[in-house]
């Protein structure tokens, strides 16, 4: 089963999405901080990251930036999250590695389907 | 060739003044000179004939035609008193000549010669009378003489005489002749000194002007810190002072004018911040909400009670209906970037844009089962337009096409070649089966916040905005918008927008390439978002 981890400040939007995914029958982990989600994500890379970029202290972008700078986390799939949808910020996050860009509000549907779309993309190039 | 155009005009009338001046005062010297120096001439023959008449009639008297060696000495020796002389004569009363002295030669007319004699009427009167004369006359080769009569009053024998002085005016036309070349040669030389004079004076008069003139055409290429000096204490020294005002003032209003513009710009950011911050703030709540809702009424978290079922389809219906709102505040606070004028343009083709969007509702029009088609003609220009604009356009009119469409209805798109008021480009129309709308409101459909019912707000959605953001954005192209409508058949809106120009577009080919790749890599990530 494939384990998808959640990034956001926002506790509810954690709980949601790990809801949504639960239902789904993915395996999920959590977590509020940009500082010990990088940490974490390094010392155990999940198959796909879902990610907020508004939180502070560490915020989306950066951590995207520094995900990628690292081998264990430069192949993992993210799932950016945000209620920004200018294209020059969809732009931006795609230019730092994101894969795929998601705006809030969204609906629970719309999210299964990208997620499960990018687990395929990425299971298809590493087992090719 | 304009540069130095007045110093030339200016140089021209001092130049005239000074030469005109020059030529009139020569000519009126020679002139002067000429009659001064004749008159001496003729002062000094008749004072030498009265003078000579006497020692000459004594000569021709007392030698006859015997001592004729002492005759010639004598006669060449009165005549080296004057330069002039060219004849001279000794006549008795009746004009007969006693003696001829003429270019060295004496002859003289004794008794038994038939003498010649005087033929001018006037001389011969003189002589007859014994009184002075004096004449100017042409001879008959066309030389002018001044002859001059003395009477001898002594009287030898029978006969008295007289002396007929002939003096050429060969002399004084020599000098007449000299002037004139003296003086013209004055002219020559004071042409040339003219010409640089005047140059020089007009220069000084005309810095001035020149300074003003350079000062003016850079002012007028921006160059805002240009002040004229000009220290010449008349009209020009003041209008320098009157541009070096007015250069200080449109200086300090472009200044202002520059503050202001960057303290409304850094607003203008501020305001988009903060809509940027307040939508965010207002999407997470929703989407945590909205997500909730959702799961709940798909059943993914456990069966719900019949009527609890209906609360949430209620707030369901809520939560979308405060993420459109949320959505047109963010739209709203985009405006001028929809709207303004110099938005990025590129060249877009209409055709895949409509297709990417009437793919993005096929999923909202199936659900009610409405039949949503779109033809392209397969012609279609280029569009010198912002994507993201006109990408606004057709969702706007789209959504307010299927919102008013009731289940089961149709909506038709057909894009295709039109000549609007001469201009060729693009007409999209976009026709709908839906409640139509009535004719009063059709003027005003376009106009911000406006709805034609105000209780359509609460059944369809929306503030009103969409369609009023479209015809910003189509005249922002400078485009066309119109709407025609029955109630109860449908309304149909249509879109001209103009094409890309070909012929006018030819010379700004060579836009920097940067931009044009970065405007593909945009396309291409909206496309695959």
């Amino acid at each position: 089963m494939a384990r998808v981890f959640v990034v956001d400040d926002e506790p509810d939007m954690v709980d949601l999405l790990a809801t949504i995914l639960k239902a789904d029958g993915f395996e999920v982990d959590t977590d509020t901080d940009g500082r010990s989600a990088l940490a974490r994500l390094l010392a155990e890379p999940p198959d796909l990251v879902l990610l907020d970029l508004m939180m502070p202290d560490l915020d989306g972008m950066e951590l995207l930036k520094l995900l990628r700078l690292d081998p264990k986390g430069s192949l993992v799939p993210v799932l950016v999250v945000s209620a920004r949808t200018g294209h020059q910020d969809q732009l931006g996050t795609l230019q730092l590695g994101a894969n795929a860009y998601i705006c809030k509000p969204f609906s629970p549907r719309e999210l299964v389907r990208q997620v499960r779309q990018l687990l395929a993309a990425h299971q298809g190039e590493t087992s090719a | 060739m304009r540069r130095g155009r007045l110093q030339t005009r200016v140089a021209r009338h001092i130049a005239f003044a000074v030469v005109v001046s020059l030529v009139l005062s020569a000519l009126v010297l020679v002139v002067f000179r000429h009659r001064s120096v004749q008159r001496n001439m003729e002062q000094s023959a008749r004072t030498y004939a009265s003078l000579v008449s006497k020692p000459l009639a004594r000569l021709a008297g007392f030698l006859g035609s015997s001592g004729r060696g002492i005759l010639d000495q004598q006669v060449a020796a009165l005549r080296e008193l004057n330069q002039d002389v060219t004849r001279l004569e000794i006549v008795d009363v009746r004009g007969h000549i006693v003696l001829r002295a003429e270019s060295g030669a004496v002859n003289v007319y004794g008794n038994g010669v038939d003498p010649p004699t005087i033929t001018d009427g006037e001389i011969l009167r003189a002589i007859s009378r014994l009184e002075s004369t004096a004449v100017r006359i042409t001879e008959p080769d066309g030389t002018r003489v001044y002859r001059v009569v003395a009477p001898v009053v002594q009287q030898w024998g029978t006969h008295m005489y007289s002396l007929v002085g002939t003096f050429s005016y060969d002399r004084v036309d020599r000098q007449f002749r000299s002037s004139l070349w003296l003086s013209a040669l004055i002219i020559m030389v004071g042409l040339g000194l003219t010409h640089w004079v005047s140059v020089t004076l007009a220069g000084g008069i005309t810095r001035g002007v020149e300074r003003l003139r350079t000062g003016v055409q850079r002012l007028r290429e921006g160059d805002l810190n240009e002040r004229v000096s000009v220290k010449s204490r008349d009209e020009i020294e003041e209008l320098a002072e009157a541009f070096n005002a007015m250069a200080d003032e449109l200086q300090n209003t472009i200044h202002e004018l520059r503050e202001a513009n960057r303290e409304l710009e850094t607003l203008d950011q501020t305001k988009a911040d903060l809509v940027a911050n307040v939508s965010h703030e207002l999407k997470t709540p929703l989407t945590a909400l909205r997500g909730y809702l959702e799961l709940m009424s798909d059943g993914g978290l456990g069966a719900i009670p019949g009527e609890a079922q209906r609360a949430v389809m209620v707030c369901r219906k809520n939560v979308q209906r405060l993420s459109l709102r949320v959505e047109e505040l963010v739209q709203l606070s985009h405006l001028e970037r929809f709207t303004s004028l110099d938005a990025k343009r590129e060249d877009i083709a209409l055709g895949p844009l409509l297709e990417s969007i009437v793919e993005a509702f096929r999923p909202r029009v199936e659900e009610r089962g409405i039949d949503l088609v779109l033809r392209l003609n397969n012609y279609l220009r280029l569009l010198d337009a912002n994507c993201e604009q006109i990408e606004r356009v057709f969702l706007n009119i789209l959504d307010n096409a299927v919102k008013f469409t009731p289940a089961g209805g149709s909506v038709l798109i057909v894009a295709e070649p039109h000549n609007h008021e001469g201009r060729d480009g693009i007409q999209v129309r976009v026709r709908d089966s839906g409640v139509g709308i009535p004719n009063a409101a059709l003027v005003r459909i376009f106009d911000r916040f406006h709805q034609v019912d105000p209780s359509s707000r609460r059944r369809y959605g929306g503030m009103g905005l969409g369609l009023s953001l479209v015809r910003n954005i189509v005249e922002a192209h400078h485009g066309a918008v119109w709407v025609e409508s029955q109630e109860g058949i449908g309304s149909t809106f249509f879109v001209w927008l103009p094409a890309v120009d070909e012929t006018r577009r030819l010379p700004t080919e060579d836009r920097p390439s940067v931009r044009l790749d970065t405007d593909g890599a945009d396309r291409h990530v909206v496309e695959e978002g």
